[in-house]
């Protein structure tokens, strides 16, 4: 390789558009029960991209949270597991891993955080064991040194008095503290990427926005990128620069932000959109979206979520639409998109 | 803290109250106390006179009284079929009983935790079919019979061990084997299902989202917790190996505490039989409270409440 020549500028980082952190492609991972499989996720496909924060938007069972626990390869398995496909990182394929290889990416390069702070911390430890156990699990430093690192994390995410906190259990600590114990260990080794697994759904109302705001200042602060799991619209609205909308294990629609609020597209994020409750029509009825997510039995050949549009067409049962690009970094995966009325 | 001092005041007065039933359970056991000292041709008479010299005329109240007041002053008594003094017998035969009860306790847990760890990580294999299996067994055969079962084959027919007798090694590992087969059994039980309760917790899931081994993980992790229960019953193994252990001690003629009791019943020999009864609800009254204390160390969650 050639030497730069002299005063040439450093390569510019990648933009948005360039090359992604993390590449899911193709992803499909199935439980199986009885001697059956069926798909929970499939034929899933998501950039995430330097610096950004993505957020998954679904309602429960659609996949989010299994897509980030294959990314994690964390699944329960048996009896759920990767069919197929490719998680790339750093140029490998986190699915080929040796397992201490892939336990040497959780929480240095990707870290995961969880939906209930109350039960994901280890009760019979204390918060300074467990995050010194993990430090010392991928940097080798004496116990002093380890014991600095998860202080200095600690105070970083805004926990009072870190340094007694480091001695105190799980259970002597409140659930936005034990959320904020749970966020300092995933960023303790300054991690790339942090997947967070509707971090605020299990917290009062008013520590979810402490929280939220939290995370996304740490994100911004460390230039790390934010996989952000949540099925709510408001979370999305406030802190996401892309999402991408599953339905029944697909990803249905993937827009920025503004966008994919201003013009919703697929007949389902146009559906979830008008299911928000609205401040300036107190009175109005809400619109939910008719039906039910059918059963794996009897998910229809076609589109997935035929069963319940409003705009179905013939080919809509028996063909599967794909995820294809609509310019503007849009993708949607549609055969009869029709204009958004509220 | 204000729940071990509770536990602690509870136990004091379950004390008293069972050596208020274990001294009149002696007295009323019926039987003649003369018997284990005068010969068949003593008269009434002398009967007599030996009963008003140790008191047993005296209200059973004033009897009590007098008696813990004895006991707690360091006077134990002597026996009333060889005159010992109750101390020297408490103490050569208390050192037998606790290599016993300690041999058995140890293998509690030394075989029972490691079985039950290898059946719930090798969860409907064969390893957890034949464990567990084997766990049933062991609580549902009776000590008595396992005890002749093992003197009839590892004694007789193999000629591996011996049959009776105190202390070598040898000696002590038919005994201890079989006291503590009920206490492994429940162990293996025990800690099968804790690990298994506790593999499934969300927060295994996070420590392996922290890129922890496996090993720490089960091993670290998830034993501490499946500890919890265990530990906190450890104390009740103590109370089930001292009631065992007068069977056990009987069979194996095992010069300990529970044979002394045995012989000193049956030969009404009474300030034996109530001091030794009473050494061994102490003991188990203890191990109860070693109970509350173990799950108190163990169980975080319970230290400041």
């Amino acid at each position: 390789m050639a030497a730069p020549a002299p005063g040439a500028a450093p390569a510019p980082a990648p933009a948005r558009e360039g090359a992604p952190l993390l590449s899911i492609r193709g992803l499909r991972t199935a439980v199986s029960s009885g001697g059956e499989s069926s798909d929970i996720v499939r034929d899933l496909s998501l950039d995430l991209f330097p610096n950004e924060i993505l957020c998954l938007v679904g309602e429960s069972g659609c996949g989010k949270s299994i897509t980030a626990l294959s990314v994690m390869r964390l699944l329960p398995t048996p009896p759920v597991r990767v069919v197929s496909g490719e998680i790339i990182y750093e140029g490998r394929d986190l699915l080929s891993l040796r397992p201490g290889e892939m336990r040497a990416v959780r929480a240095d390069h990707i870290s995961m955080i969880f939906q209930d702070p109350l039960t994901s911390l280890d009760p019979v430890f204390t918060v300074g064991g467990v995050m010194t156990e993990v430090i010392g699990a991928h940097r080798s430093l004496d116990r002093a040194a380890a014991e600095e690192m998860a202080v200095t994390a600690l105070t970083e995410v805004g926990l009072p008095d870190p340094a007694a906190r480091m001695r105190s259990y799980p259970h002597e600590l409140s659930g936005g503290m034990r959320q904020r114990v749970m966020i300092a260990l995933a960023l303790v080794l300054d991690p790339d990427i942090l997947i967070a697994d509707e971090p605020t759904t299990a917290l009062d109302v008013t520590v979810q926005a402490q929280i939220l705001d939290k995370l996304t200042s740490e994100q911004r602060r460390r230039g790390m990128s934010m996989l952000l799991i949540t099925h709510d619209l408001a979370v999305v609205a406030a802190v996401a620069d892309r999402v991408a909308v599953m339905y029944a294990g697909e990803i249905v629609e993937q827009a920025p932000v503004e966008e994919l609020f201003a013009d919703p597209r697929h007949p389902y994020t146009q559906g979830l959109l008008r299911a928000l409750p609205h401040v300036s029509a107190v009175r109005r009825r809400l619109h939910p979206i008719a039906g039910v997510v059918p059963p794996p039995q009897l998910m229809p050949e076609g589109c997935r979520f035929a069963p319940r549009c409003p705009h179905a067409l013939d080919r809509c049962w028996t063909e599967p639409p794909e995820l294809e690009a609509a310019g503007g970094g849009r993708a949607l995966r549609c055969f009869n998109p029709q204009p958004f009325v509220r | 803290m204000k729940q071990l001092a509770a536990r602690t005041l509870y136990t004091a007065v379950v004390l008293i109250l069972s050596s208020v039933a274990v001294f009149y359970a002696i007295r009323l056991s019926g039987g003649d106390v003369t018997a284990a000292r005068l010969p068949a041709s003593a008269s009434a008479e002398q009967r007599e006179a030996f009963k008003e010299q140790l008191g047993l005329n005296d209200p059973i109240y004033q009897q009590y009284f007098n008696y813990i007041g004895r006991v707690l002053s360091g006077d134990l008594g002597t026996s009333l079929t060889n005159n010992a003094q109750i101390s020297d017998l408490l103490l050569t035969h208390g050192r037998n009983s606790l290599i016993l009860g300690a041999a058995a306790f140890i293998l509690v847990f030394a075989i029972g935790i490691p079985l039950g760890m290898l059946a719930s990580l090798r969860r409907n294999s064969w390893w957890d079919g034949g464990i567990m299996t084997f766990s049933v067994a062991g609580m549902a055969v009776p000590n008595f019979w396992l005890a002749l079962l093992a003197v009839w084959l590892f004694a007789s027919v193999l000629g591996w061990f011996p049959s009776a007798g105190c202390c070598s090694p040898r000696q002590l590992a038919l005994p201890a084997v079989v006291l503590a087969m009920e206490g492994i059994a429940l162990t293996v039980r025990m800690t099968r299902s804790a690990m298994l309760e506790n593999l499934n917790l969300d927060f295994v899931r996070t420590l392996r989202a922290g890129g922890l081994a496996e090993t720490s993980v089960i091993g670290r992790h998830v034993f501490r917790n499946a500890l919890v229960p265990i530990v906190s019953l450890a104390g009740l193994r103590i109370g089930q190996i001292v009631g065992y252990a007068l069977v056990v001690e009987t069979i194996f003629g095992w010069p300990g505490l529970g044979q002394v009791l045995v012989n000193a019943v049956l030969r009404r020999d009474y300030p034996v039989a109530q001091f030794f009864s009473l050494v061994l609800v102490t003991i188990v009254l203890l191990g109860n409270w070693l109970a509350d204390v173990g799950y108190t160390v163990v169980n975080p969650r319970l230290r400041k409440a």
